[in-house]
This record gives C-alpha cells, sequence and structure tokens, in this order.
C-alpha cells in the first residue's frame, strides 16, 4: 500500500468534472484507489463518491492505492492533482 | 446549506416528457426562470451548454445534474424533472436518466460545491432516487428529500438550519381592529419569505384570536422574529432573541426588507425586562395603549349593541306601548328581555375590556387584572363609603380609559419597587405581590376619583334644575342636555342630563316631554354622525373602523349612545367636541319644533308616541348628525396613506 498527501489547488475543488476526471483515470488501475479526507474514506474510482466528500480548494487529501499497480496509480493521480486535473 | 433551502416547489415538473438531451435542459432552465432565479436567461443557458460541451453531466444511476456557475444567477438555487421515459443524456453507463437536477451557483462561495456533495451523497442510495422518481407531486417531492437530509446530517449547525422543517424567521402580524392588515401583512411576509427560499412562519394577532401561533419550540430555534404590528405585542416569549419590531404597513410594503435584516443578523437581542419602566416603549406609545384598548373592546358593542337594538324591535313589534312602560321598554316581552339583558352583559364588560386591555398593554400580563378591576369599578362607581356602588354614578368610558392608564402605569412603578425585593420571593410576585398590590392600587385609585363623579353630577343636576325654573330658557337648556349626552356617553354628564329628563318625566306636562326629546336626540347624533363621517369621510378613518361603522347608523337609530365609544376613546379630542355641537344643535332644533316625547328610551321604535311631531325630530336629528360630521372632517385630518 502506498499514500500520499496532496493539496488540492483548482479554484472550484473536486466539483463534477475534475471529479470525473480524476474517477476515470483511476478506473483504469486495478488496485484499490481511497481518498482519505476529513477522517472519511472515499472510493476514488467513483464520480459519485468524490463529489459527496465535498473536497474544497486548498483542501489536503490523501490518496491510498492499494494493489498490483499501486505506484502507478498513485503517480498519475498526484500528477493529475497537481496539475488542477486540467482547469 | 440544505437542498430544501434551494429547492422550491415551483421548481420541480414531475412526469415531464422530453424528446432530447436539449429539451430536458430548456425545461429545467424554464424552471429556473419561473422560480425568479436568474438575472440573465440567455447567459446562464450558455454557461449549462458551454459546460456540457467539456462532458456530461450525467453521473450514472439515472439522474443527470446539469449545472453552471454564472454571474447570470440571482442567487443559488435547485430546479428538479422527473422524466418517467427516460431521456438519452450520454450517461456514462449509457442508460436514460430519469432524475434531473439543474443546478444554479453565484460566481461566490462554494455553494455549487457544496450542494453537489450534499446531493451525490443522497443519490447514493437507490432507494432514494426510486422515491423521488416515483413522487406524485411536488410537495412528496421535496419531503422525500427533507426526509432524507434529516437522517443523513442529523447534526447540523443550528444557526444555518433549526429543526427538521424549521422556520428561520418567525412573524407576528396585528393592526388595531385585525380585520385587513393584520392578514395582508402576514401574506405579504410570507410571500416574501418564500421567494427568499427563508421559511418563514406568522402569527396573526387578528380579529379572531391568533392564528397560526409560535411554538416554543419554533421561537428557540429561529434566527429572529419580526413584530409587525400597530398594536402592542405581548414579547415577554421572544427574551433572548433577536426581535425586530415595526408597523404593520412596513410588513405589507417592504418584507423582504425586514427578513434579510433578520437573516443578516442586523438586529439587536431582545431582553425582556418582565415589564420594568423602559420595556414599553413600543410604537406609538400612549396611542398605540390606547388602541388595544379599542380594538378589543369593539366586538362587545358591536353585538352587544345589536342584541339591544333587537330587543326594542321585538317589544314594537309585539304592540309593547313605550309611553306606558317607561323605562322597562325593551324588556317587556320575555324575549325582548332576554336580548337586552344579556345583550347587556357583553355591553356592559365594554368598559373593563377597555381599561383591562389598556393596562395589559402598558404592564403586560401583570396589567390586565388593574386595568380589568379598574374598568369595572369605572362603570360601576364605587366609593369608600359606597363600595358596593347602591347608590353611585358611574365614570363611563372616560372613567375606564383613565383606570387603563393609571393602572397599567401603576403596575409598572409597583413592579419596579419589588426589583429591591429579596430573590427568594422572585417566584411569587407575579403570582402574589403584583396582583395583590395591584389590585389595593387600583380600588384606592378609583374610590377616590369616583366621589368627583358623584360631584359633578349632583352638581349638573343642581344647576340644570336652576335653568328649567325659568321657563324661557327651555331651548338653551335643550341644547345643553343634548349636548351633555356626547360628553362621556354614560359618564356623569350623560347620566346627569338623562336622569334629569327621565325623572321631569313624572311631571308629564308639555315641558318635561320638550326636554326627555331634546336628550335622547343628543344621545342617538353621535353614533349616527360618526357612521356618516365614515360613510362620506373614507379618508378620516381606517379601513377596520370603517368596517365597523354601519353598525353605527342602527345603535344611533336605537339611542345606543355607546356605538360611538370606540370611535370617541380612540380619537377623543376630535370625535368629542364634534359630537357635543352636533348633539346641542340637535337638542336645541327639536326643543324649537316642540317635539315632545313621552318615553324615555326606544330611539327611533318609539317616534310613534311623539304626537305627530316626528318627522321635526327626524329633520332635527339629521340636521345635528350633518353638523357633527362636517365639525369631524374638519377637526380630524385625513389619514396619510
Amino acid at each position: 500500500m502506498v499514500s500520499k498527501k496532496l493539496v488540492l489547488t483548482n479554484a472550484q475543488g473536486f466539483h463534477m468534472r475534475p471529479a470525473s476526471v480524476f474517477a476515470t483515470a483511476m478506473g483504469k488501475y486495478s488496485c484499490d484507489v481511497t481518498i482519505k479526507f476529513n477522517g472519511n474514506q472515499y472510493n476514488a474510482k467513483s464520480l459519485l463518491n468524490i463529489i459527496a466528500a465535498c473536497i474544497k480548494c486548498g483542501s489536503e487529501i490523501e490518496v491510498i492505492c492499494d494493489g498490483a499497480d499501486e505506484n502507478e496509480a498513485l503517480a498519475e493521480a498526484t500528477q493529475l492533482i497537481e496539475s488542477g486535473l486540467g482547469e | 446549506m440544505r437542498i430544501t433551502d434551494l429547492l422550491k416547489k415551483s421548481g420541480i415538473a414531475l412526469g415531464v416528457k422530453v424528446a432530447n438531451k436539449s429539451e430536458a435542459i430548456d425545461k429545467l432552465i424554464s424552471l429556473h426562470e419561473k422560480c425568479g432565479n436568474l438575472k440573465d436567461v440567455k447567459a446562464y443557458k450558455e454557461g449549462i451548454l458551454n459546460r456540457e460541451k467539456l462532458g456530461t453531466t450525467a453521473v450514472g444511476m439515472e439522474v443527470a445534474i446539469p449545472h453552471a456557475k454564472s454571474d447570470a444567477v440571482k442567487a443559488p438555487a435547485l430546479t428538479a424533472i422527473t422524466v418517467p421515459d427516460g431521456v438519452d443524456y450520454d450517461s456514462p453507463d449509457g442508460q436514460p436518466c430519469k432524475l434531473l437536477f439543474m443546478i444554479a451557483a453565484t460566481t461566490d462561495g462554494d455553494v455549487h460545491l457544496e450542494v453537489l456533495a450534499r446531493l451525490m451523497q443522497l443519490l447514493m442510495h437507490e432507494d432514494f432516487t426510486a422515491q423521488l422518481k416515483a413522487a406524485k407531486t411536488p410537495e412528496e417531492f421535496i419531503s422525500i428529500i427533507d426526509a432524507k437530509e434529516t437522517e443523513k446530517f442529523p447534526d447540523e449547525p443550528k444557526a444555518e438550519v433549526p429543526a427538521k422543517k424549521g422556520y428561520r424567521v418567525l412573524a407576528i402580524t396585528a393592526c388595531p381592529t385585525g380585520i385587513a392588515h393584520t392578514y395582508m401583512a402576514a401574506e405579504s411576509l410570507q410571500k416574501a419569505g418564500d421567494s427568499l427560499n427563508i421559511p418563514i412562519k406568522v402569527e396573526t394577532n387578528g380579529s379572531g384570536g391568533a392564528k397560526n401561533v409560535l411554538t416554543e419550540e419554533e421561537i428557540a430555534n429561529c434566527d429572529g422574529i419580526i413584530i409587525a404590528a400597530d398594536i402592542t405585542i405581548n414579547l415577554a416569549r421572544f427574551d433572548g432573541k433577536p426581535v425586530l419590531q415595526c408597523a404593520v404597513s412596513d410588513g405589507i410594503h417592504k418584507p423582504e426588507e425586514l427578513i434579510n435584516k433578520i437573516v443578516n443578523k442586523e438586529v439587536p437581542v431582545y431582553h425582556h425586562k418582565g415589564g420594568s419602566a423602559d420595556a414599553p416603549k413600543k410604537r406609538g406609545g400612549a396611542y398605540g395603549h390606547l388602541m388595544n384598548g379599542v380594538s378589543h373592546m369593539l366586538p362587545f358593542v358591536v353585538a352587544g349593541g345589536i342584541f339591544i337594538a333587537i330587543a326594542f324591535l321585538i317589544d314594537i313589534a309585539c304592540g309593547v306601548n313605550a309611553q306606558e312602560v317607561g323605562s322597562a321598554f325593551g324588556t317587556v316581552t320575555p324575549v325582548a328581555a332576554w336580548f337586552k339583558t344579556l345583550g347587556g352583559v357583553a355591553f356592559n364588560l365594554m368598559v373593563p375590556i377597555l381599561s383591562g386591555f389598556i393596562a395589559m398593554s402598558i404592564a403586560d400580563r401583570p396589567g390586565l387584572l388593574v386595568g380589568l378591576v379598574g374598568g369595572f369599578m369605572a362603570t360601576s362607581g364605587a366609593t369608600f363609603a359606597d363600595p358596593g356602588a347602591a347608590n353611585t354614578v358611574p365614570s363611563g368610558f372616560l372613567g375606564g380609559l383613565l383606570a387603563g392608564f393609571v393602572g397599567g402605569y401603576l403596575m409598572l412603578a409597583i413592579e419596579k419597587m419589588c426589583d429591591k425585593m429579596p430573590k427568594a420571593l422572585e417566584g411569587i410576585k407575579p403570582v402574589l405581590i403584583y396582583p395583590l398590590l395591584g389590585l389595593g392600587g387600583i380600588l384606592v385609585v378609583m374610590c377616590a376619583v369616583n366621589p368627583f363623579m358623584g360631584m359633578i353630577n349632583s352638581g349638573m343636576s343642581n344647576g340644570l334644575n336652576a335653568i328649567a325654573a325659568n321657563p324661557a330658557m327651555m331651548v338653551p337648556l335643550c341644547a345643553l342636555l343634548a349636548g351633555m349626552m356626547a360628553i362621556d356617553m354614560g359618564g356623569p354628564f350623560n347620566k346627569a342630563a338623562y336622569a334629569f329628563a327621565t325623572l321631569n318625566l313624572a311631571n308629564a306636562d308639555d315641558q318635561a316631554y320638550i326636554i326627555m326629546a331634546a336628550v335622547m336626540i343628543g344621545g342617538m347624533v353621535p353614533p349616527i354622525a360618526i357612521a356618516l363621517s365614515n360613510t362620506f369621510f373614507k379618508n378620516r378613518w381606517t379601513d377596520e373602523e370603517r368596517k365597523n361603522a354601519p353598525v353605527n347608523y342602527v345603535m344611533g337609530l336605537s339611542f345606543i349612545t355607546e356605538g360611538a365609544i370606540p370611535y370617541a376613546a380612540g380619537h377623543p379630542l376630535q370625535v368629542i367636541p364634534s359630537c357635543i355641537v352636533g348633539s346641542a344643535v340637535a337638542g336645541a332644533l327639536s326643543a324649537l319644533f316642540g317635539c315632545k316625547l313621552m318615553a324615555p328610551h326606544g330611539g327611533i321604535f318609539v317616534f310613534a308616541t311623539m304626537q305627530g311631531t316626528w318627522y321635526f325630530y327626524l329633520l332635527a336629528l339629521a340636521i345635528g348628525a350633518v353638523v357633527s360630521m362636517l365639525m369631524l372632517a374638519l377637526l380630524k385630518r385625513p389619514l396619510k396613506k
């Protein structure tokens, strides 16, 4: 299991479009991807779950990948979030 | 921010048929437009379509949430439709969408994200989306969301959302008579609350009593209370909450402003002082207290007066000879006696109610006892020497006004004095000490005042007898007597004039009959003048006053002078002089015309006993009433609209 703490930088937080980008990207991997935020864990492969977490700009989240391709998954997650999820 | 705060009934359309995505979007936008959520419909639609170009907003599970954050949005809001047949919305799972929400978000703040997140959390439950899709009415749709939201987020911060279905803003509306403005203000506040999406509950303190009463729980959970009233409202139950006091017309004309003040916390917290001296600084001061008394008195006067008039009508219809029965007129037949006696019960409560509610307006609940008892003593005329009031002169409604104001301020003074008492006695103050001291105080005051009424009365009687000794003074005497009837409408002047006339009646000569005619006409002019003024000078009176005025025609013609009391009590400086002059003119004319009346009571019902002089009598009455009406129009300026 690998994990990394990241700060969300896109201005409007994890709203629908970035969430869908992120969920779709994570869906490619076979490992479990979880977002830990505010003491709760959310399935990062589910658009609904990510949005339900209500993650706003500047929030610190922890992305946890656990499975065969966990390193690749975490790398892409980091890259996506740091780049502002295409915004 | 709750979803139900953003979603209005009018923003929901169920069972919609749409052919494609673009029609679905148009439908949702049109709902936003209908609710008045948008500044610029075209710009908002552009925002929605641009967002859809970036990728579909369908989220799976037959749900889509199109949204746009835009300057074209007035305030954050939601609309929703259900599409039972489904619509192709390029959903990631390929399913058609059956449940669509559209978010309109302003460019400032995170409402957009919060609503989205909250919706998602609810929509993850399939039973919930199934329930929504099956909802039959917008009300049901909202209550499903509300229930789920409450279940899911039980511990919402209270300031933002009180309890389930909690009201953020409460209001009370009241106007002096409680027939029109009370309800207009309530409706206007309710509408403004709906359009601002702020749950509001309005209690109406109208003539039918308080409706839609605010509960303790609602008060505890609300942001603040708006008091839109022209009479004083007991504020003890709002201790520790922000209370905004204003005129009832503000409630009608600027409800949004009032609600926003409460929501934006611009209103200071109200601390009830248990009725201490600085508490009753309410709108209108003495006028507000007075109107509180008058508005409570009105129904007693109207209902009681009509019952008494019916009694006269029954007696006359049964062929009773008014001249023979004298003062028993109206109680001769058993049915008439029933109406007159029991109508009289309501009538006799009139002055105690007036003073009781004036005192209650001044000193809240503790004032009621002193005012009621003081008012009762004003009608009985009790004194130290004659507490049973067996042989006394009542001070009438003027004494009642005195009792109300003295009683109210007396109670405030007593409460202030009791501030220094030991804390241990706090509990028995309102149940024992205040009533005891207040009762003792008002009894002493009224027993001290009432003997003067007797003196005025006997002084007047002596003077009248002296004048009557000179036959040349007949016309001035009649003018004086008639004028006296209108001064206090039941107090020492009125009683002196009436007693003088009825005692003289025993002489059974023409002089006595002429005097009786003048006295009765003096008592008939005031209510008729009031009714005429309300008919021809509408702008002098409030809606409530006008609505109650027509019954004054009936009371005037029935010689029930008391019908004018609510108007005289409300505007004594204008109404009383006008009535005195009009009555005096009528009395003088009646004497000049030589009108003779053999019955001591009965108004128009005893005109038959007037030995053919009744048409002159009617003319004198009409002239007196018109004079009174014109004078009132001069003295009482039109109300400001």
